[in-house]
């Protein structure tokens, strides 16, 4: 019998200082990492080959089975079904640039042992992207309403949401390796992907949808691993005390971004299209983000010097209130979505009242005018009850509207002889720490100031194979479907609404 | 019709190579987002540097669309992994099987010394160095199937230079007095091994993901892997009583077919008759095969120290080498035919 241990200490022992040749510095640190630490990765490659090849038959297989027995994406509810379109194609690029993020750490950490855990983690990536392509390919053939899965990446480019997820994914594999590793391990894998991969399998199964839980808790399996990789690369980091004047700043930016897209993002996703309701994602944030997170892991890390991040008492004040401002807009924009809106019903309400006490007075009034909007023959949508679109964050992409309309955060000002909007404080320090990072593209409202809404709509090809009927829909209901000659006719223009303040 | 009827059952948004979207393509294509594709807002995040995600300078190569590009063996992680599983399980029972067999007692005392225990182990450190090449290639690559294809081939490096170790291992429980030891030095410091390294280092200071393909796979591979390893070790092994070693080299041989065929293919591709850059492209591919020819001849010529140690020799180290060289000068030769056809 082989010793594993030993054939550990050799596989690790690749490496060498060139002499001949100096590797250029791709992706420059601040960083400064020890040669030698703990090994993440406690795997030969010839295991970790068949663990995953097991895996795979198992998860495809399982695919495969719901189809087989009752063709079950078909009968799953249709309201959660319809978000699917959206999560998706934001996940799967956090998968991408994961992918990403680590073949840049291998290139840039001289530690043989985290580069081992890096190595797998990176073909782990290409693993989930494949995952959840395929899932919504599954989807595509199989769900009650395949449009809006059959474009799914599609609409990336020019989503609300999607464009938000992606600034915010970005973070993984944009700056420092480190910095990125930060974004990735530390804030992502560590603290969200318990939300994203397990809990919300819950929702996803309660809901019927039994193919989503099989493809989401075989990549959470992978997880554990990196999330190792994380606290590796944290603990080689912190091991050096001259990284510290740097890491907190890095880390309270990277839980900032990663807090401003995806708290609300997920609030939305799972409190908002639960047809058959179980926890809410207030609950579920408490106890993997509160709980778990920042109570058990960084308190950890505390003893090195690393501190709970800044804006992190902010964020959990926020928590009340943000999933249910981006399900507001979500709804309140859904002319311009690629997925279909299901409107609360009185025994929802009820729900979002006892999960959050204090619901109904803030958004109340909002649904009950929805619930009138979701029939074309009404000819109105509900940005009609809102003055202006919200301007988006110039940081994170989303709408400055948050914790909620009425007492929102939102600060303008002006830089380079332009305005420029964020969401919060923590957004505009994050701007004023670098603001060449955030400026490098057009807005959405530079490209479409001006634009009808049905104009936006065809030419972001949001329609569907009749080419009349809208792929976004206010509401389920098959018999009253908005066509793009309901939206044209209510002339509603988007404007810019940085046009108007003042700095 | 009604709209339910018309609805669309597959991804729409992909352009198949063949009749039918594979399901390659299907969990592949367009999973990394382009400005020029579907993301014309642009990169919403630039490094401290000031540089976005993707960069179109980070090849010499120009190709209007690199979405269009095609892996051949059309993997996706599923398959490869697959693939890589079974060809790890066939060394592993390869090597049970002979243990059973009694078979290493039939192995040559020198050829496992010299070949197999101080050669073949010095080969882990080549592959990864070049597997740090691939990965960090593949976060630069201008499209997701082209980042595919250089993640799998930085993996495969690292795959084989673990095969090798482990295999070692299992030689030393297996045949008397062997031992792994030494293969750092050798590869650090005798002199047979130096262009080696220094084509590895200057492998790995390469900046262009386009000429670390062209590079490795269409050069470096089928000169200085076909003698390092395809002669040396695959050829001689079975005259030496050792049909084991040539299965562990086999699995790389089979690794390197896979990449040299789509390193072709995107060749073919940036100098396909419809692409603006093509001549230029000619001609950079061109300079980087000039480039490395030498670099790998000079690595493969210094290895003949070690030709000199096989016992039982099939034919002289300077004939390996020459047919080495002329069958990279064919691949070569009939990649220029087709792309001068195509112009
Ligand atoms: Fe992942
Ligand atoms: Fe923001």
């Amino acid at each position: 019998m082989r010793s594993l241990i030993e054939a550990h200490n050799r596989v690790k022992d690749f490496d060498w200082e060139p002499s001949y040749a100096k590797k250029p510095t791709r992706y420059p640190t601040r960083y400064r990492i020890p040669a030698k630490t703990k090994d993440p990765f406690r795997h030969l490659i010839r295991d970790y080959l068949s663990m995953e090849e097991e895996k795979d038959n198992r998860q495809y297989g399982a695919l495969e089975d719901a189809l087989a027995r009752s063709n079950a994406p078909a009968k799953a509810e249709r309201r959660w079904m319809e978000i699917m379109k959206v999560a998706l194609p934001v996940v799967n690029f956090g998968e991408y640039a994961a992918m990403k993020s680590t073949g840049q750490l291998v290139d840039t950490i001289e530690n043989a042992e985290l580069r081992q855990g890096y190595m797998a983690q990176m073909l782990d990536e290409v693993r989930h992207v494949n995952q959840e392509a395929y899932l919504t390919r599954y989807f595509a053939r199989h769900a009650a309403d395949p449009e809006g899965f059959a474009q799914g990446f599609k609409f990336r480019g020019t989503n609300l949401y999607n464009r938000a997820g992606r600034a915010a994914l970005e973070g993984f594999f944009v700056g420092d390796p480190i910095e990125g590793a930060l974004n990735l391990q530390v804030v992502a894998e560590t603290a969200y992907t318990n939300p994203i991969f397990v809990a919300m399998t819950e929702i996803a199964a309660a809901n019927g949808d039994q193919a989503t839980p099989s493809v989401f808790l075989s990549i959470q399996s992978d997880e554990a691993r990196h999330m190792a990789n994380g606290y590796s690369t944290l603990a080689a980091v912190v091991s050096n005390p001259d990284n510290l004047a740097f890491l907190q700043a890095d880390f309270d930016r990277a839980f900032w971004r990663q807090h401003a897209f995806l708290d609300p993002f997920l609030g939305a996703v799972y409190d908002y299209f639960q047809a058959k309701r179980t926890s809410s994602y207030g609950e579920k944030w408490n106890e993997w983000i509160h709980e778990d997170w920042v109570g058990c892991y960084i308190e950890k890390l505390a003893p090195f010097g690393l501190k709970v991040p800044r804006w992190y008492g902010e964020a959990r004040e926020r928590m009340k209130w943000i999933g249910h401002t981006a399900g507001l807009i979500g709804f309140a924009t859904w002319p311009l979505q690629f997925w279909r809106f299901d409107p609360l019903t009185d025994a929802d309400m009820e729900w979002f009242e006892r999960k959050y006490p204090g619901w109904y007075g803030h958004y109340g009034a909002f649904w009950e005018e929805y619930r009138k909007m979701c029939d074309p023959r009404a000819g109105a949508v509900p940005l009609s009850l809102f003055q202006s679109l919200p301007p988006l964050c110039r940081v994170c992409q989303m709408p400055c509207v948050f914790p909620r309309p009425d007492v929102s955060t939102v600060r303008i000002k002006e830089h380079g002889g332009k305005k420029h909007a964020f969401c919060s404080e923590a957004c505009e320090f994050i701007f004023d720490e670098d603001p060449q990072r955030y400026l490098g593209y057009d807005t959405f409202y530079e490209l479409y100031d001006g634009y009808d809404l049905a104009e936006f709509v065809r030419e972001n090809g949001l329609l569907r194979a009749d080419g009349k009927t809208l792929i976004a829909q206010p509401s389920l209901d098959d018999e009253r479907m908005w066509t793009i000659d309901d939206l044209a006719a209510l002339k509603i223009e988007i404007k810019n609404p940085l046009r108007e303040v003042g700095a | 019709m009604s709209l339910e009827a018309k609805a669309p059952r597959d991804f729409t948004y992909i352009r198949p190579r063949k009749r039918r979207l594979s399901e390659y393509e299907a969990v592949t294509c367009y999973t990394q987002p382009d400005p020029d594709v579907f993301d014309k807002q642009g990169w919403y995040l630039r490094s401290a540097e000031g540089r976005t995600a993707w960069r179109k300078e980070s090849t010499r190569l120009r190709h209007p669309h690199w979405f269009d590009f095609r892996d051949p063996a059309g993997l996706w992680q599923r398959t490869y992994v697959r693939l890589q599983a079974e060809q790890e399980r066939s060394l592993e029972r390869a090597v049970e099987d002979a243990a059973r067999a009694g078979a290493f007692a039939d192995f040559e005392p020198t050829w496992v010394r010299e070949l197999v225990g101080a050669h073949y182990r010095v080969w882990s450190f080549f592959e990864y160095g070049l597997f740090r090449c691939f990965a960090q290639a593949q976060r630069e690559t201008l499209s997701d199937t082209l980042g595919n294809v250089y993640c799998f081939a930085g993996f495969d490096r690292v795959r084989h230079a673990q095969a090798i170790v482990i295999y070692l291992m299992d030689l030393e429980g297996q045949i008397e007095g062997f031992q792994d030891a030494g293969a750092k030095e050798r590869w650090l410091g005798d002199p047979v091994y130096q262009p080696a390294r220094r084509m590895t280092e200057e492998l790995m200071a390469v900046d262009d993901w386009g000429e670390l393909a062209v590079a490795v796979h269409l050069v470096v591979d089928p000169i200085f892997g076909e003698v390092g390893l395809s002669e040396m070790l695959r050829r001689h092994g079975p005259f030496h009583g050792d049909a084991v070693t040539p299965l562990v080299v086999s699995t790389a041989e089979r690794d390197r077919r896979r990449n040299c065929d789509w390193t072709e293919e995107l060749v073919r591709m940036v100098t396909a008759a419809e692409v603006p850059a093509r001549d230029e492209n000619r001609r950079i591919v061109g300079e980087w095969v000039a480039r490395w020819t030498p670099r790998a001849l000079a690595a493969a010529e210094a290895l003949a120290p070690v030709h000199e140690r096989i016992p039982r020799r099939l034919g002289t180290f300077r004939e390996a080498v020459e047919r080495a060289s002329a069958a990279q000068a064919a691949i070569v030769a009939a990649l220029e035919a087709r792309s001068t056809e195509a112009a």
